[in-house]
């Protein structure tokens, strides 16, 4: 029985209200789905092939080997602390208790906003097996929250951590975004000191992207070039950050948490050794994944589908599709490369072949070099990576 | 048809006072063409022109009313084509001069007057768009007494759109407008007043026979070029072509005679028989000048040949485009065009973007010359960067041009401003009416090539209207600005300025440049030079952060569709030394205004 590694993701689309930089697939106002959409979910976890390739036989032997594939879980959305522990329970269940697993020994993780779940129901989560959390704090300015449409203000935040902490999680990541429009360097220096003074495991420091289509993106400039990665001053009233300001805010995000032992272990992703996220790292190392609800995506032995976007086409659908039997190939060589590099380790030097010019070529440019057999970004690399990934897709 | 019943007759007016609506009228109401055929306005068969509403091609049309043929020559409406008016106006004996109600006599009003009544024509004033809330009918007689001596009473007043006063001028048409005076036994001539090149039937040529009868099977000469060549179809027009067995002296019509390209079959060019040539031919033949040059360098080096082919294939419709390869050490190679002015350069280029699928470069519009060296020779310069050293420049004149601008009073100080400041000599001022106003400038044709037309518009919200002759060289103050990136001179960018004006413009430039000019790794320099000294400079700064954010599982081909984006940008660039340049990095170059 092949069981071949994988990493579970499962997305949970719904949300309080948009945030006004959010391009993800999520909805506002569906709050009242919720409970069929589980339900779906719980069909697609049993109808899959990856999970359960031969349910009757499971049902004789009554061993775990299905769920052996599993190497880690991870609830994304939208705001997945939306659910409510029974919620969780039912999806958990199908894999821990109805056919047996070991998957609680995985990495479990939970995106959780502030403002939707009290510590109550956080310890709840945390006894279902639940062992990691990942916080959307994005920011601890109050201003800011505000213009980016977040429900929580800074003190929220805070208190919301320390009630993670007290129910008992002990794997906390806190998610925030620098160059919001407006944001000087001194205050994403004192956001950047909050969250690394609650001692966190794990922070991810993103710059912001202005997604086209966000209400963000409508509030600035509309010729906002592609090309030219540089942003401009709008006369909308919003003030986009310049490109010098956001290097010289990731510049002192590196190195004031590799000051404070975070290390940096991918562009935007800074953890305390031991703590990095497993479930991401199998992405950058072009892994398998399996996605599970509206709008996942999977990817496994070299093909990729997706399930549609919209709630109520893959509440009616699930448990039916067989898409991993029309999933189209990926184009492996070029993105083993392109996610690769995220990682500040590399990948090794095997996987470039058919690409030695340009590889030479950058390296002569000082933008990637050689590391024990692996090829990496240098620190001029990092900060133009772009320019290093163009050559390769 | 007894040639005392023909009236050829041309419409002539500013561009957008209803031309082309009137011909459409003209044509329905005569039952030229049945109302399921009409497209709207008819005579403009290219799309360019539809959509920009101009008139490029001349075209010519028969109309058969009252027992009379009509033959209506369409022409076109801008300055930049005066010659091509001139040649359709050679053919008619009379002109709708049409003005729009609401705006009054207009520059191109006043140039097509003055060209018809040099051609003998009758002139039938129109006014046309009286239906408009705006209209003032009256106002525009007044004008027309002022300016032309008009009666009130040989006026009329229409609205195309609305049908008014079409039947009014049909019959205007046939009383005063005198029939063609010419035997159809003298022998023959013929004036090419148009030429069209078909891709089946080879170059068609519109002709008005003035003496002689032409008839297919014959053998004919073109007098200005001496070539000879058969007839091989003649007949008339009316939407189409409709072969006839002769066109007698009068009349209009067109001719195929196997000639492949539009030079052979020149616009202005008398036709005669080989073995019965008349003695001379019509008068008014005027080989084409260009006045205005670019350079037009593809974007992708392998590109070239096709461009080659498209130019040569708008050449067989074009006369007065010229072109010739060229090589820019910062382009590669290119070709230097020729066209008759700033619309006619536009033209081409969306062309050529257009209907051939070229990605292009062009280099700032430019004019000729005169360059007198210190060993006394004189040479012809149309490039910049073909400058010579300035130490060996003795003189330097430029093409000069008597502006006419006509305005409401009231934006004469601002039109007085722009026109000073592009080195225009103020000549004199004239009140066409109380309220509108005609200037006369001496101004240098480098100024007025680039944008001087759109800020005239502007300064004068829209009202003001320009046209323009070439009276010949004078000396002015120039030097060649050269524009270096990264410390190298970049050929292509290279200017001719006044010298008060160098600095003012160089660091204009520059900035400019340094707006449009990407990020690289390293700083890029940008520098405006005269000789060896700089005079403006800015820094482009380098690239600092440029990595995409966030990349998971779900993300990838979504990033992966961005970075071809920026990939692609990239490629559209021209890579000139170690800096990518983009295109609107020339065109920066090009609208160098204010």
């Amino acid at each position: 029985m092949l069981s071949i590694p994988f990493g579970l993701y499962i997305h949970i689309p719904f949300c309080k209200k948009k945030c006004a930089y959010c391009d993800f697939v999520s909805y506002a106002n569906k709050e009242t789905l919720i409970d069929s959409y589980v339900e779906a979910l719980v069909n697609e976890i049993k109808a899959s092939p990856l999970l359960f390739p031969s349910p009757s036989k499971m049902e004789r032997s009554g061993t775990s080997e299905s769920s052996d594939g599993v190497r880690s879980i991870y609830f994304g959305g939208g705001t997945p602390t939306l659910l409510t522990p029974p919620h969780f329970e039912k999806i958990l269940n199908v894999l821990i208790t109805d056919y047996g697993s070991r998957v609680t020994d995985y990495e479990i993780s939970v995106e959780a906003n502030p403002g939707t779940a009290d510590k109550a129901k956080l310890k709840a989560l945390r006894q279902l097996g639940i062992n990691r959390l990942s916080i959307g704090m994005q920011s601890f300015n109050d201003k800011h929250l505000k213009t980016h449409g977040r429900i929580h203000d800074g003190r929220t935040a805070i208190r919301f951590y320390e009630d993670a902490r007290a129910a008992g999680f002990d794997n906390i990541n806190l998610d925030l975004i620098f160059a919001l429009p407006g944001q000087t360097l001194e205050e994403w220096k004192s956001d950047l000191q909050t969250a690394i003074d609650l001692k966190p495991e794990h922070i991810s420091a993103y710059n912001l992207i202005i997604e086209e289509g966000t209400p963000l993106w409508h509030l600035t400039h509309p010729n906002l070039q592609i090309t030219d990665y540089g942003l401009r001053v709008t006369d909308h009233g919003l003030r986009i950050t310049s490109e010098d300001e956001e290097a010289a805010m990731y510049e002192h995000t590196i190195a004031t948490l590799t000051a404070e032992s975070y290390k940096q272990y991918e562009i935007s992703n800074f953890s305390r050794p031991g703590y990095e996220c497993h479930h991401n790292i199998n992405y950058w190392k072009m892994g398998n994944w399996l996605g599970i609800g509206a709008a996942a995506h999977s990817h496994v032995d070299g093909k990729i589908w997706a399930n549609p976007n919209c709630i109520e086409e893959y509440i009616m659908d699930a448990g039916r599709r067989q898409p991993d039997k029309t999933g189209t190939p990926a184009d492996e060589k070029r993105e083993a490369i392109f996610m690769g590099l995220r990682l500040l380790d590399g990948l090794p030097e095997e996987k470039f072949t058919g690409f030695e010019n340009e590889l030479n070529g950058l390296i002569a440019e000082g933008l990637l070099e050689r590391s024990g057999g692996n090829i990496r970004l240098t620190r001029k690399g990092l900060m133009l990576g772009n320019l290093v990934f163009e050559k390769f897709i | 048809m007894d040639i005392g019943k023909i009236r050829n007759f041309s419409i002539i007016a500013h561009i957008d006072h209803g031309k082309s609506t009137l011909a459409d009228r003209l044509l329905e109401f005569t039952g030229t063409i049945e109302k399921r055929q009409m497209r709207e306005q008819v005579l403009d068969t290219m799309d360019l022109e539809r959509e920009r509403g101009i008139t490029i091609k001349a075209q010519a049309i028969r109309m058969e009313y009252q027992g009379y043929e009509l033959n209506l020559i369409d022409t076109p409406g801008h300055v930049d084509f005066s010659y091509e008016v001139s040649r359709s106006l050679a053919a008619c004996e009379g002109a709708l001069l049409l003005i729009d109600a609401s705006q009054g006599i207009e520059a191109q009003t006043l140039a097509n007057a003055y060209l018809a009544i040099n051609h003998n024509l009758v002139i039938i004033p129109v006014i046309n768009k009286i239906d408009l809330p705006n209209a003032e009918p009256d106002k525009v007689l007044v004008e027309l007494k002022n300016v032309f001596g008009i009666e009130k009473d040989e006026v009329i007043l229409a609205s195309a759109k609305e049908g008014v006063g079409v039947a009014e001028i049909l019959d205007a048409v046939i009383k005063r407008v005198p029939p063609p005076k010419g035997s159809s036994d003298a022998p023959l001539q013929a004036l090419i007043f148009d030429s069209h090149y078909d891709i089946y039937r080879g170059v068609i040529a519109y002709i008005r026979v003035v003496n002689g009868i032409m008839k297919p099977g014959t053998q004919i000469q073109m007098m200005g070029t001496g070539a000879i060549y058969e007839a091989i179809e003649i007949g008339t027009l009316k939407l189409g072509l409709q072969p006839k067995d002769e066109l007698a002296a009068g009349e209009v019509g067109y001719l195929i005679s196997g000639v492949k390209n539009v030079r052979e079959s020149r616009v202005g060019d008398t036709i005669t028989y080989s073995k019965n040539p008349a003695k001379e031919a019509l008068p008014g033949y005027q080989p084409i000048k260009p006045m205005v040059f670019c350079g037009f360098y593809p974007v992708n080096p392998g590109d070239f040949e096709h461009m080659k082919d498209a130019l040569l294939k708008l050449q067989l419709n074009d006369a007065a485009l010229t072109y010739e390869p060229e090589t820019s050490a910062a382009l590669g190679f290119g070709f230097r065009c020729g066209f008759l002015g700033l619309l006619h350069l536009e033209i081409i280029q969306e062309r050529l973007e257009r209907e051939y699928g070229l990605d292009l470069v062009a280099t700032a519009p430019s004019v000729i010359y005169r360059i007198t060296k210190t060993d006394k020779t004189e040479i012809l310069i149309d490039n910049p960067s073909s400058f010579p050293n300035p130490a060996e420049i003795a003189m330097i004149e430029e093409p000069f041009l008597k502006l006419t601008v006509f305005t409401p009073a009231e934006y004469v100080g601002k039109i007085m401003e722009l026109s000073i400041d592009k080195r225009g000599e103020f000549k004199g001022m004239e009140y066409l009416d109380p309220t509108r106003v005609m200037l006369t400038f001496d101004i240098p044709l480098s100024e007025v090539i680039s944008e001087f037309h759109d800020q005239l518009k502007s300064c004068s919200r829209g009202y003001a209207s320009m046209d323009y002759e070439f009276i010949g060289y004078k000396p002015s103050d120039l030097v060649k600005m050269d524009i270096l990136l990264n410390q190298e001179p970049v050929d292509a960018l290279a200017l001719i300025v006044h010298r008060e004006k160098a600095y003012y413009k160089g660091k204009l430039l520059a900035e400019k440049l340094k707006d449009v000019l990407p990020r690289h790794q390293f700083e890029v320099p940008i520098q405006a030079s005269i000789g060896n000294k700089v005079i403006a400079r800015e820094t482009k700064p380098a690239m600092r952060k440029n990595v995409l954010a966030k990349c998971y599982g779900g993300d990838i081909t979504r990033k992966r569709k961005l970075l071809e984006k920026q990939k692609e940008g990239k490629k559209r660039m021209k890579r000139i030394g170690s800096v990518d340049v983009p295109q609107e990095a020339f065109m920066a170059v090009l609208k160098l205004g204010t």
